[in-house]
């Protein structure tokens, strides 16, 4: 009957979180043993699988070479039991061809490419189970990766959406707050200068809680890459440790 | 941060497909418990007082929560599964469940128990879902009762049978008991919690009858919401609020239509109509109203609810009716005249029930069947006019025969004729002034439980062992004009609370200027934003004055004292200092700030007159701080006069520079009622007199206002609180036109400068009672003035049109109005701004918020003023009942009065009679359809024959007997009686008598001769004896009464906020209903909060 209400007047969401907090955080690193690098992430229930190859030289057309520096390849895709309803195509549609340009968009501003002339970097994301925030999973993912692979970069890029109801930021909007329709912006972050790599907004938000919004959006960023850092140093503390 | 949390997962199987969800659990969540020392203490808190917490389980919480909001149930636990289940259920119990654990009053909590990681339970595989929120609600209550170390029991109510045997003798600590027992148990000296709780029962099972059988559809379906909602968007439907023309509840309903845009503007409505019609209309029509005529095409929409309406075919639209109805009577006159065709629909749908508690009575026993013991179903016939009958069954309906209850509609099913309702409990025996008053305040919605333990421990104590005392740290930050000024208050006569007071002191500089000073009661220094007081205030958002009492909006300490600007006494305030060009009082510099003062005079505006006029004074009574040797006493009271001169030139000067921007003078017709000695009997009601003081005083205090409007709006752009008078709508003005043309003068509305001028002019006519009612029309014709934040209305809507001023606050009476501690609080933080502190500035309402603020306090200011009139309509009918048929038709008879015409309806005439400053009207055809005819004696009486209705007359012509001719502003004798309605309130019903004026009467109220109303009085004191001997002695009466009028005055300034606000009167609402049918008059005693507009 009635909506649901997706901040409680005691500060509580639907799943339990309060409106500044994360999902949980879950993320193993050189999961494909054939791939250069890859990552399997998990923001609560959203899964994202990011394979990264390369850098290698240009596949296919030698004319998409760039002279002075790397060319990103990102493809996005999304599992057919990834949702609710089986999909019945999982990549090449409109939204996954956004999602792949948005992904390229990220990535080229993080990853050193001028370090790479000519070659090309593959970026291959998909989402095996989708729960609200899969642009900010496959962001997060494909970093772990391209960390896998050693792959230079600038900072690790973060990413995280923010979702505005009652006057609240509420940080890593889930599936059911998402599909409530508010507005919902997806910053990519790269935390230690604090650059944005990416931002996207969806439907409108007054502009008086834009900064509040990015605030927020900051410090959840910044709150992903400690937890993302802890990750990789413990991963090459096991790895070290086994030699 | 998240790391330091424990979660878990867990799966849900939603119907269909299969739906993982996420739920996290944590250590921490505050169980708001006075008891518990680890956790962090946010908002409410249960007290460490109480004997036991009550754990309502799910059903309890969906179907009998209006018994747990009894405010002497305390210690209420709501569980999350509880609030979630109520959620789900209905929407419009949620928001009741919310508000009850919003408020600030109640004594209950909201326990997260499924974010708690012990009290949480994981659904069983093979469990119902209302099992497993069994088992979730006790198991929260056992953690509960664990967590508070066993110290204090629990109590979980249910219904159910079963859970009581499953669950009721797990846990030591923790008891299951069915509901019924708990209340008859735990709280035996809560007998009206039970029978509630029966009654809502009876409401349950009835409904659960209904459902089974099936019976003839009554009313077409409702649409469900996605249609309206897709239909509104497209167009086909308008969203809009129902309201019902009170004289014709049963037959016209129109559907006010919701603002579409902010910029609603007639290329927008002419839009509009050709999208819905296919053609356009011309720009004068408006789109704004849709009637809606008869029951079935209402279709169970109750007054107030917000609904869907389609349009019907032009060729099927209708007018309106435009006579005189009455009140009450359902059996209309066989033809009736009508309006212009108007848009006319039907209701497809509702989106939003405004259902209210409503005040009834059950119907006399022969009317209702007998069912013996049973319960019974009866038709409670509701109070308001508008709403429809409200079908209850009770077991008690003997008990409370001839007494007004409270009822609550539960549901209205298209199968139903009637909607299905419960009773909730009772008021009293009808006819008592306290029922009578109790019936009132729930009608407008009001509530004034008595201040609470929390509120009143926030509050300074001042007794005589331990006095208050200004605080010498406090003090150091403020201005000390302690004795620097010369302050002084006016107000009327034996108030208590002095919000306000006045200071002018002469500077002999070279620039030679004069200081002027209002100082105001500094209220917000005594209630911390956010505090128990501060959301109590908020709550009720205005004092609220009745005709014999009033109700506070903060507790007494402050209103009556601490806050009070009493002689003698230092007090904080709030102080607005202008510097004044002493020639032409042009402002040269303005202080605001917070300052420590002890006014020297405090004086009613009699005396403050009498001083200006050099009249005699008594000083031991008028003025005490005066008293002393005879030579000082002199000397005193001429620097007193000449300070009061001064002041009332500037507020002269200044009146004449608004005025001249076009400030209208309007009047109304405040009536004072006056007490007798027996309680309960009134004495007289008179019409207020305006003295010159008054007016000067609220020069003062519009000045005051506006200046920190101004200021405000400088600073905090955007979120200022403002109060703006939108222009009237021009067709309002049509009675106020032909009144003034019938008398040969133009009425320009042009403009409020020219409205004015207009109305300035009329004062030449040779009875001055012209230019006073067409006064009274124009202000009927004004809109309602409104608090606004600045920054949701465009900058040129914020101008005040009857006060010609481009912005305007209320800044000057903190202790009855919330918008005024609001302001105040704006104010110290902009102040604060300017010095670099910026600390204040972080509590301030802005935004929706302060909207969201506004709209309640518009709302509150509304139902302030219709209960204030309700209580003088009240005491009025009390002093024209028919005590004594001998003094019938003797012509000293108070009830006899001189009335004037100002308005010609169809089937009657609208009057005037100025010695009661009362408005009624005068039927020239009964229901047989006679008219009135006029007999030889100069009496009239009814016969058989026809009206003829013009636009300045109206002609009586019968088949015997002589015709006659009534034109506007005629003066013609009437007789006003109080006609007793067994289910709603008493009305006024005047009756024509003779033609003539009556000789010794026509004064102007402003010079209302005195000798009538000691008649008036000795008439009513000898017939009170009279009952006396008779040993009917007047039993009922408030308890305020004896005490004299001391114990419940209140400062107001009178005139000022007279002239700021307009009150419109029941004639005209909205332009929707045919001019008044009641008897309307507005009344206004110490305060003049009536000025307000409806």
């Amino acid at each position: 009957m009635a909506g649901m209400e997706l901040l409680s007047d005691q500060g509580y969401r639907v799943d339990g979180r309060r409106a500044s907090e994360l999902r949980r955080v879950q993320c193993r690193l050189g999961v494909l043993g054939h791939a250069d690098g890859s990552a399997l992430f998990q923001l609560g229930n959203t899964r994202a699988l990011a394979v990264v190859s390369g850098p290698h030289e240009i596949r296919g057309s030698k004319s998409k070479a760039l002279h002075d520096r790397a060319v990103v390849n990102c493809q996005y895709s999304m599992a057919t039991f990834s949702t609710t309803e089986r999909k019945r195509r999982p990549h090449g549609d409109r939204k996954s061809i956004e999602m792949s340009l948005h992904l390229r968009q990220t990535f080229e501003t993080a990853i050193l490419t001028q370090l790479f002339p000519r070659s090309q970097i593959d970026i291959f994301v998909q989402i095996l189970q989708s729960d609200g925030g899969n642009y900010c999973a496959c962001v997060n993912a494909a970093t772990m990766a391209l960390v896998d692979a050693g792959i230079p970069l600038q900072d690790y890029v973060c990413a995280c959406s923010v979702g505005f109801v009652d006057e609240t930021p509420l940080v890593d909007v889930c599936y059911a707050e998402e599909a409530a329709g508010g507005p919902v912006m997806a910053v990519a972050l790269l935390p230690r200068s604090e650059q944005v790599a990416f931002l996207s907004l969806d439907s409108r938000l007054h502009e008086d809680h834009l900064s509040g919004v990015m605030k927020a959006a900051t410090v959840a960023c910044r709150d992903l890459h400690a937890v993302l850092s802890r990750i990789v140093k413990e991963t090459l503390q096991e790895a070290t440790a086994g030699e | 941060m998240l790391e330091q949390r424990q979660r878990e997962m867990r799966v849900r199987n939603v119907l269909g497909g299969r739906v993982v969800r996420e739920h996290y659990l944590r250590e921490a969540v505050p169980c708001h418990s006075a008891l518990c020392t680890r956790c962090t203490r946010a908002g409410k808190v249960l007290g460490a007082d109480l004997t036991h917490f009550l754990t309502p389980d799910c059903t309890v919480a969906l179907h009998y929560l209006e018994v747990l909001e009894l405010p002497q149930l305390n210690g209420l636990l709501f569980t999350h599964t509880a609030y979630q289940h109520v959620q789900h259920k209905s929407r419009r119990l949620y928001q009741r469940l919310r508000r009850l654990l919003n408020s600030p009053r109640s004594d209950c909590v909201l326990f997260a128990n499924e974010f708690q990681l012990g009290a949480y339970v994981d659904r069983r595989p093979s469990e119902t879902h209302a099992a497993w929120q069994t088992r979730s609600v006790y198991h929260a209550a056992v953690w509960y009762h664990k967590h508070l170390s066993k110290r204090i029991p629990v109590v979980m109510v249910t219904v159910d049978p079963a859970v009581v045997e499953k669950y009721g003798s797990a846990t030591e600590g923790v008891y299951v008991v069915p509901f019924q027992v708990y209340l008859e148990s735990f709280w035996p000296d809560v007998p009206e919690a039970s029978e509630f709780l029966g009654s809502l029962h009876q409401a349950l099972i009835t409904k659960e009858v209904e459902s089974c059988r099936g019976r003839k559809r009554e009313f077409a379906e409702h649409l469900p919401v996605d249609v309206l909602e897709a239909g509104i968007r497209a167009g086909r439907y308008i969203k809009g609020t129902v309201s019902m023309n009170k004289h014709k509840a049963h037959v016209e309903a129109f559907v006010q239509q919701h603002r579409l845009l902010s910029k609603d503007t007639g290329a927008w409505k002419e839009f509009l109509g050709w999208l819905n019609h296919g053609v356009w209309f011309s720009s004068d029509a408006t789109l704004d109203d849709v009637l809606v005529l008869g029951m079935k095409n209402r279709n169970r929409a109750i007054h107030g609810d917000a609904v869907a309406v389609e349009l019907l075919a032009r060729t099927e639209w209708q007018g309106r009716s435009l006579t005189l109805g009455d009140v009450g009577r359902y059996d209309c006159p066989q033809e009736e005249s009508h309006g212009e065709p108007m848009p006319t629909g039907r209701v497809v749908g509702i989106l939003q029930r405004n259902w209210r508690d409503y005040v009834a009575i059950l119907p006399p026993p022969e009317e209702g069947p007998t069912q013996g013991r049973q319960a019974q179903r009866l038709l409670a016939v509701p109070w308001d006019f508008r709403i429809p009958k409200i079908r209850i069954a009770t077991t008690q309906a003997a008990m409370l025969q001839d007494v007004r209850i409270v009822v609550r509609i539960d549901s209205w099913d298209s199968t139903s004729q009637y909607p299905n309702g419960h009773f909730v409990r009772a008021l009293g025996k009808a006819g008592d002034i306290e029922t009578e008053v109790a019936a009132i305040l729930i009608e407008r919605g009001i509530s004034v439980l008595p201040f609470s333990e929390a509120q009143l421990r926030e509050m300074p104590t001042d007794s005589p062992t331990s006095p208050w005392a200004v605080d010498p740290k406090e003090v150091a930050q403020r201005r000390d004009l302690r004795l620097s000024h010369l302050i002084f208050s006016i107000d009327p006569q034996g108030c208590e609370d002095v919000d306000d007071a006045l200071s002018i002191v002469q500077c002999d500089g070279l620039d030679s200027t004069i200081e002027m000073g209002v100082h105001i009661a500094d209220v917000t220094k005594f209630v911390p934003p956010g505090g128990p007081t501060d959301l109590e205030a908020r709550s009720r958002a205005t004092t609220y004055y009745f005709a014999d009492r009033r109700f506070d909006m903060l507790p007494s300490v402050l209103s009556s004292n601490l806050c009070s600007l009493r002689s003698g006494e230092d007090r904080y305030a709030f102080s607005v200092l202008w510097r004044l060009d002493k020639e032409t009082y042009e402002v040269k510099d303005v202080w605001f700030g917070r300052t420590v003062i002890r006014s020297t005079y405090k004086l009613s505006y009699e005396t403050a007159q009498a001083v200006l006029d050099g009249g005699h004074i008594e000083f031991a009574t008028e003025i005490p701080e005066l008293c002393g040797t005879e030579d000082e006493q002199q000397v005193r009271l001429g620097e007193l006069r000449d300070v009061l001169n001064i002041l009332t030139d500037v507020a002269r000067a200044w009146l004449c520079r608004r005025t001249a921007n076009g400030g209208l003078q309007l009047e109304g017709s405040e009536v004072r009622v006056e007490f007798g000695g027996v309680p309960g009997t009134v004495s007289g009601i008179t019409p207020k007199k305006a003295l010159e003081v008054h007016e000067t005083v609220a020069e003062c205090m519009i000045g005051a206002n506006t200046w920190v409007a101004q200021r405000l709006f400088k600073s905090l752009l955007g979120c200022t609180l403002l109060r703006r008078h939108p222009p009237p709508r021009p067709e309002l003005f049509g009675p106020l036109c032909n009144a003034g043309e019938s008398q040969g003068f133009h009425i320009d509305i042009s403009s409020n400068k020219a409205l004015s001028d207009s109305l300035e002019k009329t004062k030449d006519h040779r009875e001055p009672l012209v230019s006073h009612i067409l006064r009274i029309l124009a202000t009927h014709a004004m809109s309602n003035a409104l608090y606004c934040s600045s920054a949701s209305v465009p900058q040129h809507e914020l101008t005040h049109y009857g006060l010609a001023l481009p912005m305007y606050t209320h800044f000057t009476s903190p202790i009855r109005r919330y918008s005024d501690i609001l302001v105040h609080r704006q104010l110290l933080a902009v102040l604060a701004a300017e010095n670099g502190d910026f600390e204040d500035s972080e509590v301030m309402p802005s935004g929706t918020y302060l909207e969201e603020i506004c709209q309640h306090l518009n709302e509150r200011t509304r139902a302030a003023q219709k209960a204030q009139k309700d209580s003088v309509d009240l005491f009025q009918c009390l002093f024209f009942r028919d005590v004594n048929p001998r003094m019938e038709e003797s012509s000293t008879d108070h009830r006899v009065a001189d009335a004037l015409v100002f308005a010609i309806r169809a089937n009657g005439v609208l009057v005037y009679m100025p010695r009661f400053a009362l408005r009624g009207a005068i039927f020239l055809k009964d229901k047989e359809g006679r008219v009135a005819s006029l007999m030889a004696d100069g009496t009239c009486d009814f016969r058989h024959g026809c009206l003829i209705h013009k636009k300045h007359e109206i002609v009586s012509q019968p088949s015997d007997g002589l015709p006659f001719v009534l034109r506007l502003f005629d003066h013609v004798t009437v007789h006003i009686s109080a006609e007793q309605h067994r289910a709603h309130a008493d009305t006024l019903h005047v009756h024509l008598l003779r033609l003539e004026g009556l000789n010794q009467q026509g004064a102007h109220p402003q010079d209302t001769p005195s000798r009538p109303r000691d008649h008036m009085v000795r008439e009513v004191q000898r017939r009170a004896m009279v009952d006396v001997e008779q040993g009917r002695s007047s039993t009922v009466g408030p308890p305020a009464c004896p005490l004299g009028r001391e114990s419940y005055r209140q400062s107001t300034g009178g005139l000022y906020e007279f002239l700021e606000e307009f009150e419109e009167i029941a004639l005209m609402e909205i332009g929707k209903k045919p001019l008044a049918c009641v008897i309307v008059k507005e009344a206004d005693q110490p305060t003049s909060q009536s000025m307000e507009s409806e």
